[in-house]
């Protein structure tokens, strides 16, 4: 395997990495907060053994808090699936909505961290062809890039379009200007992804061509 | 005396449970999920313990921990993370973290190291004291 095949895969897993990473940090966080209230029914228990009433309200309350965090747990599953999946194949049909979509999703962690807010503008599927766990990495660099530029409080928009036969992923509300090494590392991963990136610096976009 | 603890971490529900808890084990506890908030109370009152998350919006567990053994050395803090890793802990405790425990957190374990903390800060305080009043003997020349 030559040198540039193995960076590709240390690119990659490092990807991988970082995405597992987050997902378990959610998840660590969703078990502390089933673990206490697991705890306050325990405590709750205990006290009503010594003769404290019970509120029924109270109770309800909680198994809710319960089944929500279940809820958030499920999804954040399923999105973890989709992505393990996505090294399935190295080539298949993808929807560029599907993926943004998720790529949003997997970064709510990294968006909630530095204080951007990030929205996907309604649209249609818009499909094509490619190696979907690159096309995952392009988007989540830029995605990451464009939260950076932003800055605290920024707020990201996000479309996904298809005209004259090229799909596009726009993010707008970029701030300050992205430097060079990262655009240069975003040209890389296009590359590999069989895409292009494109950064508008008078309009504070980045373009994500497939 | 009820230890005065300040519980800092962005999951709303995770600070709501466990500040429930341990005030039914007769801990004063000050809930705070905004982190900047956290600080501003630091600066403003006394706590015996801060129980802190490590990764929160906005702001670096890191960089909270370091605002507050620069503002308040003598309280005691104890990181709290999802994902430790032993490098994070490592740089923790070389910045002055009590200690450090992982998410899903024992409540047995919580509180002990909270009574520790207590104990801790009690005894820095009461060294500062001594160092303060030896000062003013020496300066007074009573």
């Amino acid at each position: 395997m030559g040198a540039t095949a193995l960076q590709k895969d240390r690119d990659g897993l490092c990807f991988f990495g970082q995405i597992s990473a987050a997902i378990s940090h959610d998840l660590k966080n969703i078990l502390a907060i089933i673990n206490e209230d697991a705890g306050l029914l325990q405590d709750f228990s205990l006290l009503a053994a010594q003769g404290m009433e019970l509120d029924p309200q109270r109770l309800i309350k909680l198994a809710e808090k319960v089944q929500g965090q279940v809820k958030r747990g499920d999804g954040i599953i399923k999105n973890m699936n989709r992505f393990a999946h996505s090294v399935d194949l190295p080539v298949c049909d993808v929807d560029f909505r599907e993926l943004t979509e998720l790529v949003i999703s997997l970064l709510t962690r990294m968006a909630s961290r530095k204080c951007v807010t990030v929205t996907l503008k309604e649209g249609e599927k818009v499909h094509g062809k490619g190696d979907p766990f690159t096309i995952q990495m392009l988007m989540a660099k830029g995605f990451e890039y464009a939260m950076d530029s932003a800055g605290r409080d920024g707020e990201l928009g996000i479309e996904v379009s298809s005209a004259d036969g090229v799909n596009a992923v726009t993010i707008s509300g970029l701030g300050e200007t992205l430097p060079e090494e990262q655009l240069a590392e975003l040209d890389s991963i296009a590359v590999k992804a069989g895409s292009e990136s494109a950064y508008v610096l008078q309009d504070n976009i980045l373009i994500l061509k497939f | 005396m009820a230890e005065k603890v300040l519980l800092v971490d962005d999951e709303k529900e995770f600070v709501e449970g466990l500040a429930e808890r341990m005030e039914l084990r007769g801990m004063n506890v000050t809930a705070c999920t905004n982190p900047q908030e956290a600080l501003d109370k630091v600066d403003a009152e006394g706590f015996d313990a801060i129980v802190l998350d490590l990764q929160m919006p906005g702001i670096d567990g890191i960089e909270a921990l370091k605002h507050i053994k620069e503002a308040r050395p003598e309280m005691q803090v104890i990181l709290l993370s999802g994902h430790a890793t032993v490098e994070k802990g490592i740089e923790a405790m070389k910045l002055g973290a009590m200690d450090f425990v992982e998410k899903p957190a024992d409540i047995n374990v919580l509180t002990d190291k909270i009574k520790k903390a207590q104990a801790k800060k009690m005894i820095l305080v009461e060294e500062k004291t001594e160092e303060k009043v030896k000062d003013i003997l020496s300066h007074k020349g009573w």
